[in-house]
């Protein structure tokens, strides 16, 4: 069996071969087909590894816990608070923090303002531990120690962004800002993190927590958010179970209700994106699957002229000995060769069509092609192959040796 | 046992209402290295004849031994596989694949028989060797003259060593020279021990045969021995 698919192969190719021009333009509807679904996978493979990236970066045993307060109620004039309290809770009955802070970001104002220079910028009032909590290290200076907290000092760490944005000096200590009508010693530039999905993190403002709080005022009202760090002994998953059951517990949440917080990880936002890319690709695959399917059908119109062509020529190799397998086997086999060729072709031509939109987009990531797209691509091609060949191989194989060596 | 037993075969086709009787019981026992010839007019019968002999077809009834083997019940794949065992045939118009040079024309019974391809190529070179176009193995079917053609189609006959090899009206479209040469071609191989069998209507050919069978209506109607005159 093996000898005759090898022989038919060789006799497919050589066919093929003999055709040129006309096999390729047999082929192009694979070409197209499996070109366009290799170039956009190849893009969106590409934005998925570089946002993985830069996740990870970001440190994805972290998770945020923050409120949650659905429209209905948001317009009913309710807000859902998370306080000091929760954040004292779960410190203290959650297992596997490795750290912990609360974070309180300025309502009334971002707008900062060193000299004549005003900008605005995210202000964040936070404690000593959200340096190992958000992976923030200091350039020159200090970070926030738990004395400012304690004595709710006026003192600012800032990002390597809102240096440039205020005009600061390169060596910013020690000079003072104006924050929300409050002026600010900065202590601390933190190290460049560079963007993240176009969000710049060194345009940052660190201030103690205790001391945004006083500026805030009104401290029953404030409602903060908590990032935590997980140890590396314990899984994100399991702290983030703690962590609901806990508080629902502590508010008396009913089990059938919604939760008023929330709780986000990395893996939620890369979930989202891999929602996102997932449902791209699904409708592609609809796309890709027409226009295989097209290309199936012109597979296999050429291959019934072929059939009919060639049928004197079916008629002497039955007439020599072949068996119904062997002409069977050759027509089929040719078919398949043709949509494997096609898409081969395809990968190679999309996957340089991608390369080319990365390339001309900037700040585009490389064009990448997992493996499995390739193997999918050239699998699916394939297929078509044999379902469009089976019938025109079948209706060669089942020829009369009589009829169709007169055939004329 | 003869190499051919032909037993009141019979071969009727449906023309409608009426039966046309293509055949209508043949008795023939051909032996081993024969060269024997069917002659008769259109419509006599005789390629009926030579599409059931060359199990090409199948009687309508009667029994065919060829080679101690009965053909009678055999299905499409084991007539395959005794025409590639068994027969050579050589057609009236070359019947070669257009697209193959003489020698891949020649390679391609073996293909069926699984023979490998450099063992194929030599069988191949030697068969073409044996009708004298070992100097033209590499040319495509259209670049060859008729007579080449023809003696393409003979090694391709005889590469896989059949027992009969059989002729449909072989220089019915060959000139007067290359029919000579094509006929000479086929003396030697009845010297050399080959069963040959012709199909033809031209009396010339049929004069280099040693029996002739005259077939008229679907029946035997002459069966005669000849000395050699060629």
């Amino acid at each position: 069996m093996l000898f005759v698919i090898f022989e038919s192969t060789r006799s497919a190719l050589s066919s093929i071969l003999a055709h040129g021009f006309r096999s390729f333009l047999t082929t192009l509807g694979i070409v197209i087909g499996v070109a366009s679904v290799i170039a956009v996978v190849s893009l969106t493979q590409g934005l998925r590894a570089s946002v993985g990236e830069q996740f990870s970066a970001l440190g994805s045993n972290s998770l945020t816990i923050a409120s949650y307060t659905p429209i209905q109620d948001q317009m009913q004039g309710r807000r859902a608070r998370l306080t000091a309290d929760d954040l004292e809770l779960i410190e203290r009955r959650v297992d596997g923090i490795a750290s912990i802070t609360p974070i309180l970001y300025a309502t009334r104002s971002s707008q900062i303002r060193y000299g004549s220079q005003t900008s605005f910028s995210q202000i964040m009032g936070t404690t000593y531990a959200y340096r190992d909590v958000g992976q923030y290290y200091v350039h020159s200076g200090r970070f926030l120690a738990n004395s400012d907290n304690d004595t709710r000092r006026r003192v600012a760490v800032i990002g390597e962004a809102v240096r440039d944005n205020l005009n600061l000096p390169e060596d910013p200590l020690n000079e003072y800002m104006e924050l929300g009508g409050e002026w600010f010693r900065i202590v601390g530039l933190l190290e460049s993190k560079g963007d993240i999905m176009g969000f710049n993190q060194d345009d940052i403002v660190l201030v103690p927590f205790a001391t945004m709080q006083s500026i805030q005022g009104n401290q029953a009202q404030t409602d903060i958010q908590i990032q935590l760090r997980v140890s590396d002994e314990a899984s994100v998953e399991e702290v983030s179970r703690q962590v609901t059951s806990i508080l629902r517990n502590a508010r008396g949440i009913g089990l059938n209700d919604r939760a008023d917080f929330q709780i986000q990880t990395p893996e939620q936002l890369m979930e989202t994106v891999d929602t996102v890319i997932g449902m791209v690709t699904v409708v592609l695959g609809g796309i890709v699957s027409i226009s295989l399917l097209v290309g199936g059908i012109g597979i296999m119109n050429i291959m019934l002229v072929s059939v009919t062509e060639r049928t004197r020529e079916i008629g002497i190799c039955k007439a020599i000995g072949a068996r119904r397998h062997h002409i069977l086997l050759q027509f089929l086999i040719e078919a398949v060769v043709l949509s494997l060729l096609g898409g081969m072709i395809g990968v190679a031509f999309g996957y340089g069509m991608g390369a080319l939109i990365a390339f001309s987009i900037p700040g585009f990531p490389p064009a990448n092609v997992p493996l499995w797209a390739i193997a999918l691509a050239l699998g699916f091609s394939g297929f078509v192959g044999i379902l469009f060949g089976i019938l025109p191989a079948g209706k060669a194989a089942n020829l009369d040796p009589i009829d169709a060596l007169r055939y004329e | 046992m003869s190499l051919i037993q032909m037993r009141d075969i019979t071969k009727y086709y449906q023309m409608g209402d009426h039966t046309v009787r293509a055949l209508d019981g043949i008795n023939v026992h051909i032996e081993k290295n024969e060269y024997m010839a069917f002659i008769g007019s259109s419509g006599s019968g005789k390629s009926t004849m030579l599409n059931i002999l060359g199990c090409l077809d199948r009687p309508s009834s009667g029994q065919y031994f060829l080679n101690e083997q009965n053909v009678e019940n055999m299905d499409a794949n084991q007539l395959a596989v005794i025409r590639n065992q068994e027969i050579g045939f050589i057609f009236q118009s070359f019947n070669l694949l257009p697209r193959a040079t003489a020698l891949h024309n020649v390679m391609q019974p073996l293909i069926y028989r699984n023979v490998r391809w450099s063992e194929r190529k030599s069988l191949a070179l030697e068969a073409l060797r044996r009708v004298n176009l070992a100097d033209r193995v590499h040319h495509l079917p259209n670049q060859l003259s008729g007579g080449q053609r023809q003696r393409v189609a003979i090694a391709r006959a005889l590469v896989t060593e059949p027992s009969i090899l059989l002729a449909d009206e072989p220089t019915g479209n060959l000139d007067s020279q290359t029919t000579v040469e094509i006929m000479e071609l086929f003396d030697q191989l009845h010297k050399d021990g080959q069963t040959l069998i012709l199909v033809t209507h031209e009396s010339e050919i049929a004069r280099h045969c040693h029996r002739i069978v005259e077939m008229k209506d679907g029946k035997v109607y002459r069966d005669e021995l000849q000395s050699a005159t060629a």
